[in-house]
């Protein structure tokens, strides 16, 4: 059964057409992996399921139900959660209290909060920073964060924006192992990533997009031999004649 | 010594010599300069609730105290009803209208809050200085209204009036021991924790289960019901409320330099900044009002630039620095002494 349905999305910025019908679908347990050129579409297609935007057009569908035009914060406790291709951290507060702020979507008792944040950080192996300033943290561990926060609030369905933009290639390889710890706890995973290497590792199915179009889908090894993505991604001349 | 038990020590003493000082302090003028500290304190800490937690500026929480002032005044004038039950009708109502506030204007963003909320106030004072009567409700407009004294010498707690300072000190004294109290447990719940969030990243906190108006708009209402209650206790201590008093963006604009010079959304600030400026204010109303009115504005105005300079955050944080490091010197020399 798919756990995310979008059908047939559009959206539109005044006269820009961001999303163009898009479908697609997630099941539960899966990794499906979003990818396209910069400026395709893919952020705001997460800010259209995370109920930031309205789509203009088309339906989303969320464990069963019929989410379009629901309020982030309700999806949340729906079992949503995402992180932000720009970093969020709330800097002024330390690492713990930024994990406790997502724990308390599932519960309203301060000491529940930080027992659920601690063991989110220790999964994550972030731990021993539990007391560091958010705003003190190098980008790896911001991402981190990011996604320890997410996973704070119980979610079946995680959206994650980039979170291995601007990694060393060793931190990506420990960003890898996080999605394999948190899917393994039994999230669903829908990921948007520039980095090959790690969409084409860990996704169990692809959607390339450009233009807010859906251009390909499918398994990675079948994505990556489509003449539409190379073209897309590499200009007319590259596709082999 | 540990730094848990050093604290509460530290607390204690605090307290206890709170408690004591107007078995030293025998004097009407000086208890009367500290439970105008003390008022100033709890309303200073009541607009924390929003505007330190909530990320927010208000600028019109005078009109708080005064539709607290006013129910309770007129209540009493009217139909004789005590000014303890008054003064929480006057925060049931001055709750309600900060939602009716709140709810459209905690959605906009910075500086048109804080407009919306100087606006009200003005509103509001216009309001009250041109109606004599509004309803069954005598206002008396400009000229305000009177609670006649009980006669010389004598007191009582229905009326709340009494023919010493001592009461009012502790009253207003266990007032604020009462919200501040409630602060400390207020910024360690889910509420405190939204507020707080909601108030740095709104859009990171609604992704995470946050609906950050609502809490906006929850925090508004909690501080609007005891702002209104500072209303009531000043208008008993002076027994004379007029619209200029209690209506005016001049105390609005007080409350949110006691804060922002003591310490935004910090616990201490409220009560650092109260004991730093008003006796700056005090003073300046008694020395230059004749000749400068409005003077004291403009020192708090000058001391707040100064401030934010060189401590942006308020001169909480520093102290807070002060206060850790004796704590360090002195718990350690404690626990070397032992070994
Ligand atoms: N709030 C907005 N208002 C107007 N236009 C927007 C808005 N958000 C995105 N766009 C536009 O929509 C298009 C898609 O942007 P989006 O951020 O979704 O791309 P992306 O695929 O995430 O790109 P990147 O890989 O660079 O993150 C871009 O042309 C962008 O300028
Ligand atoms: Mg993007």
């Amino acid at each position: 059964m798919s756990l995310l349905e979008l059908r047939n999305i559009s959206m539109d910025f005044g006269g820009l057409r961001a999303i163009d019908s898009l479908s697609l679908s997630i099941d539960e347990g899966q990794i499906l992996g979003l990818i396209g050129p910069n400026g395709a579409g893919k952020s705001t297609a997460f800010n259209c399921v995370a109920g930031v935007y309205r789509p203009t057009s088309g339906e989303i569908w969320f464990d069963g139900a019929n989410i379009t035009g629901a309020k982030p914060w309700d999806l949340c406790r729906a079992g949503l959660a995402r992180t932000f291709q720009i970093v969020k951290p709330f800097a002024s507060k330390t690492v713990l209290y930024n994990v406790m702020v997502g724990a308390f979507a599932r519960t309203d008792k301060t000491d529940e909060a930080e027992a659920i944040a601690l063991d989110i950080l220790k999964s994550l192996h972030l731990d021993h920073k539990k007391d560091f300033k958010s705003g003190a943290l190098t980008i790896a561990d911001r991402k981190r964060l990011e996604i320890a926060r997410a996973m704070a609030t119980k979610p079946k369905l995680l959206l994650l924006d980039e979170v291995m933009a601007g990694l060393r290639p060793t931190e990506v390889d420990e960003m890898i192992d996080v999605f394999r710890t948190v899917r393994d706890s039994g999230v669903t995973i829908f990921v948007i990533e520039h980095i090959m290497r790690a969409i084409m590792a860990l996704s169990d199915e692809l959607v390339v997009i450009q233009f807010g179009r859906k251009i390909s889908e499918g398994k990675p090894e079948a994505v990556a031999k489509d003449e539409n993505v190379i073209k897309a991604y590499l200009g007319d001349e590259y596709v082999a004649s | 010594m540990t730094p848990q038990s050093f604290k509460k020590t530290g607390l204690a003493l605090l307290v206890l010599t709170a408690l004591a000082l107007p078995l030293i302090l025998r004097s009407p003028t000086y208890l009367h300069i500290l439970i105008m500290l003390y008022l100033y304190a709890y309303m200073t800490t009541t607009w924390n609730l929003v505007g330190g937690f909530a990320g927010v500026l208000p600028l019109g929480h005078s009109v708080f105290v005064g539709i607290g002032a006013y129910t309770s005044t007129v209540l009493w004038l009217q139909w004789g009803i005590s000014p303890w039950i008054g003064m929480l009708v006057g925060g049931c109502l001055a709750g309600f209208v900060a939602y009716l506030i709140g709810k459209p204007t905690l959605k906009m963003r910075g500086a048109y809050f804080a407009l919306a909320t100087m606006a009200f106030v003005e509103g509001v004072r216009v309001i009250v200085e041109n109606v004599d009567q509004l309803g069954p409700f005598k206002l008396n407009g400009p000229r305000g209204l009177n609670i006649p004294p009980l006669p010389a010498g004598e007191g009582s707690l229905l009326a709340f009036q009494f023919a010493t300072k001592e009461p009012y000190y502790y009253i207003i004294l266990f007032m604020l021991m009462g919200v501040v109290y409630l602060t400390w447990r207020l910024s360690r719940s889910k509420l405190g924790y939204s507020l707080s969030a909601g108030g740095e990243e709104p859009e990171a906190a609604e992704a995470l289960g946050v609906n950050v108006a609502k809490c906006k708009v929850t925090a508004m209402v909690l501080s609007a019901f005891l702002t209104a209650l500072a209303g009531t206790f000043l208008a008993q201590m002076t027994l004379f409320i007029y619209p200029k008093s209690v209506l005016t963006l001049d105390l609005s604009f007080e409350l949110a330099f006691i804060a922002l010079i003591g310490g935004r959304g910090s616990l201490a600030g409220p009560i650092i900044g109260a004991l730093m400026l008003r006796p700056v204010t005090e003073f300046s109303r008694i020395y230059l009002s004749a000749t400068l009115p409005g003077m004291h504005l403009i020192l708090l105005g000058v001391i707040l630039i100064v401030v934010m300079l060189y401590q942006p955050r308020g001169l909480s944080e520093p102290l807070t620095r002060l206060f850790n490091r004796l704590q360090d010197r002195i718990c350690s020399t404690k626990t070397g002494g032992a070994k």
